[in-house]
């Protein structure tokens, strides 16, 4: 072996590094929310997933301690062994009565669904068809499973039938396709009624990654209400460390799909149950979202409120149909160099850059939040513009 | 790092009148009032490459041709006579003809200079020339100025080469295959206009990236791409070894055959059975009395030139009648992602517009990416 050491991983993140590949940990000092406190610094937040601002709700908070008194801090065992606890299985039960589906499980993550079901549902002789701009844990599930893949142009219905086309003549056993609900980088919507209806027109079965729709589409209750699809998208998953302001993965279907996923994928057998209180704090974020409903309509008067005036000051907003709102600024030095300049100003937010959009796509994420007000959205509006006209932007 | 740059200072003067190339018909152009077009563009290039890329130009020494062959371009634009050394000077220039001798000579100079880059100023016969001398030894970037530009080598506009030279400069491009066509001087004796396949060579392209964390990207090679595509072709032959294949021209194929010890024509067409060659560089004669004792058969193509065609370029032995024969669905088309990234749109032109109309209604084919991967590709004529 040449490299006895790991002193090479030195050399190996330097390039990383010299690239802009790494990351620089920004530390919250406090609660998750509008207004939080980054490095020293106090920002409005524009680059969580935090869109109900549920992650501080005292509903959540109260729920999390009453678990730790009654459950303890851990579920001590992995979730088939002896780590699901009668919490856990209520949020099960719970999952599956507000996605309207038969059954549900949670995961560790929403990562860990991906990775782990997909690889269960498909094998030789099967099909997975996979639009281009899919999310990362579910390219990682597909490149693990031993079925042909084929990849569609995003959100391009007529390749995506041409796909299905081709695959009905191959006789395969079984094509399953898969879409994120909302695309993180872009924050438009997938044509779910068109995706749905061309599956079933060749017979194909859905899988629809629900992570930033959560809370979020359908009055809270995600993609398959706001699509009226609860019953027919045949795989959900999402995740409740979004919208919800909690914790996990979940995955939900029929009664057996479900027990198929959670029998087969490694993630879920071989990881321990995710903390009690972390499922009490699932259980209540669903709970906030029946409770008060002005909480998404709040996110999306905002959503919209904000596209509209962030257009009017000369930004590209792209394709958002949702509370993701990128402005595009093309250079991914530019875009970097506008996060830090907002940063400065007050404002936290992400730079998107290449190769993680297109090189002449790089943009600024902006992250929409129940919780702010119209005076915290202009004020981040008049840092757009101040210092757009210094970038030359606008 | 050093750069050969030659400019052929003619190319793409018959354009304008009428002419399909200047290769031989030089004087005539002129009679017929044709300009020198090549040094401007060559202009256009540099100066995109020293106004929006300043911070590369200290690391560039130009390996250059007197006068209209390069260095002149080079002055004009701004590049400093210091960073310049002639590795060629023709006698030619005085009568502003220079002919495929002197790009030849010139490329041989820049071979022994060791030059990491060559980019040049002319169309597909000037690719021709330089390949014939560096072959795949030398990466080439051609700044489009023929009349002819089929080849795979060349950048999408004048303005677009120069970014290319600065980013491969940087390391952010990487090399791959590409074919090097031109019109078929043959068939063009005869009055037909079609192009061959003449050579391959080595290009530069925007490399694929991987993704390997949240943000962190990995490049991979077109080589590890090339053997997924490869294992995948494997397994197809393996799994209906009653067969008969026949493999398609280029680099790409020719890769795939190498991996899998078959024998194979890179600029032409092979038939293979169960993984053996039992037809070399077949013409179309040849493959239709092959053909006629097999039940099926299917072929095996990739994206050819610049344009990204799959019937008709480099491959005229698959006539229209062969192709009907072989049937849409019994084409594999196979391509690295970098390859499509340069050619986003497949191509046909069999000659025959009824069956180019049938691939165009056809619209899209999935084309193979990588082991048991595919993806849509939309294809059309001329």
């Amino acid at each position: 072996m040449k490299q006895k050491t790991t002193a090479f991983f030195k050399d190996e993140f330097n390039d990383l590094d010299e690239k802009g590949y790494t990351w620089t940990i920004r530390r919250l000092e406090g609660p998750s929310k509008p207004h939080v406190t980054v490095d020293g610094k106090k920002c409005i937040m524009l680059a969580s997933n935090n869109y109900l601002n549920l992650a501080n709700h005292p509903n959540l908070r109260k729920a999390a301690i009453e678990a730790v008194e009654k459950y303890g801090a851990a579920a001590g065992s992995d979730w088939s062994i002896a780590g699901t606890m009668d919490v856990h299985q209520e949020l099960f039960d719970r999952i599956a009565e507000f996605k309207n589906t038969e059954s549900a499980v949670t995961f560790q993550t929403g990562f860990a669904v991906n990775a782990g079901v997909i690889p269960q549902l498909a094998g030789k002789g099967d099909i997975l068809i996979s639009d281009e701009l899919n999310h990362g844990s579910i390219i990682d599930g597909v490149r693990l499973t031993k079925a042909d893949r084929a990849i569609y142009g995003h959100s391009n219905m007529g390749e995506l039938e041409k796909v299905l086309k081709e695959a009905s003549k191959k006789e395969y056993r079984r094509a399953i396709v898969i879409t994120d609900g909302v695309f993180s980088m872009d924050g438009d919507i997938a044509k779910m009624d068109e995706i749905y209806n061309l599956a079933h027109e060749y017979g194909a079965l859905t899988y629809v990654d629900d992570a930033h729709g959560e809370g979020v589409l359908g009055n809270g209750y995600g993609i398959g209400k706001e699509f009226d699809l609860e019953k027919e998208i045949d795989f959900q998953m999402g995740t409740f460390s979004k919208g919800f302001g909690g914790f996990g993965g979940m995955f939900a279907g029929s009664e057996y799909t479900v027990k198929y996923a959670w029998n087969t994928a490694r993630s879920w057998l071989l990881s321990a149950a995710f903390p009690p209180h972390v499922a009490a704090v699932n259980l209540a974020a669903m709970d906030v979202v029946e409770k008060e409903p002005e909480r998404v309509k709040k996110l999306w008067d905002n959503a919209k409120y904000f596209k509209k005036e962030i257009e009017s000051l000369g930004f590209d907003t792209g394709y958002s149909q949702t509370p993701i709102i990128p402005a595009i600024v093309g250079d991914s030095k530019k875009a970097q160099t506008l996060a830090n300049m907002m940063y400065d100003e007050g404002i936290f937010a992400l730079a998107i850059v290449f190769p993680m959009v297109a090189r002449d796509k790089a943009r600024i994420r902006n992250q929409m939040n129940a919780g702010m007000t119209r005076e915290d959205l202009d004020t981040i509006l008049r840092v757009y513009e101040k210092l757009g006209k210094k970038l030359d932007l606008i | 790092m050093k750069i050969g740059f030659i400019v052929n200072p003619i190319a793409g003067m018959g354009g304008r009148v009428g002419l399909k190339g200047t290769d031989g018909v030089y004087d005539e152009a002129v009679n017929l009032g044709a300009q020198p077009i090549s040094s401007e563009k060559a202009l256009i290039a540099i100066k995109t490459l020293i106004d929006d890329y300043p911070e590369v130009l200290d690391d560039i020494k130009w390996i250059s041709c007197a006068g209209s062959m390069g260095k002149n371009s080079l002055i004009n634009a701004g590049i400093n006579e210091e960073k310049i050394h002639v590795a060629y000077a023709s006698d030619s220039f005085d009568a502003g003809k220079t002919s495929t001798k002197d790009t030849v000579k010139a490329c041989k100079h820049f071979v022994d200079e060791d030059v990491d880059l060559l980019v040049f100023c002319g169309g597909d016969g000037t690719a021709r020339d330089i390949v014939s001398m560096v072959k795949k030894n030398v990466p080439i970037l051609g700044i489009p100025s023929g009349v002819k530009m089929h080849s795979g080598v060349f950048a999408v506009t004048a303005h677009a080469a120069g970014p290319m030279i600065a980013r491969f400069v940087k390391g952010e491009l990487r090399t791959g295959d590409a074919e090097i066509m031109d019109l078929d001087e043959t068939l063009y004796r005869k009055g037909s206009w079609k192009v061959r396949l003449y050579d391959t060579a080595i290009a530069i392209n925007e490399p694929t990236y991987v993704q390997v964390g949240k943000a962190s990207f990995a490049q991979i090679n077109d080589d590890e791409i090339k053997n997924d595509i490869t294992d995948h072709i494997e397994e197809e032959l393996d799994n209906h070894s009653d067969t008969l294949y026949l493999f398609g021209s280029g680099g790409t194929i020719d890769y795939i055959a190498n991996k899998l010890s078959i024998e194979n024509t890179i600029l032409g067409i092979d038939a293979i059975y169960k993984k053996k060659n039992i037809g070399k560089d077949v013409n179309e004669q040849q493959l239709l009395t092959l053909m006629d004792s097999y039940d099926n058969i299917k072929v095996i193509l990739s994206p050819i030139g610049a344009q990204g065609f799959i019937f008709g370029r480099g491959n005229l032995q698959l006539s229209p009648k062969i192709i009907r024969k072989i049937g849409i669905d019994n084409i594999i088309v196979v391509s690295t992602p970098s390859k499509l990234k340069a050619t986003p749109v497949l191509r046909v032109d069999t000659g025959d517009e009824a069956l180019d109309k049938m691939f165009v209604d056809y619209e899209m084919m999935l084309v193979v990416i990588g082991y048991r991967m595919s993806r849509v590709v939309h294809i059309t004529s001329i």
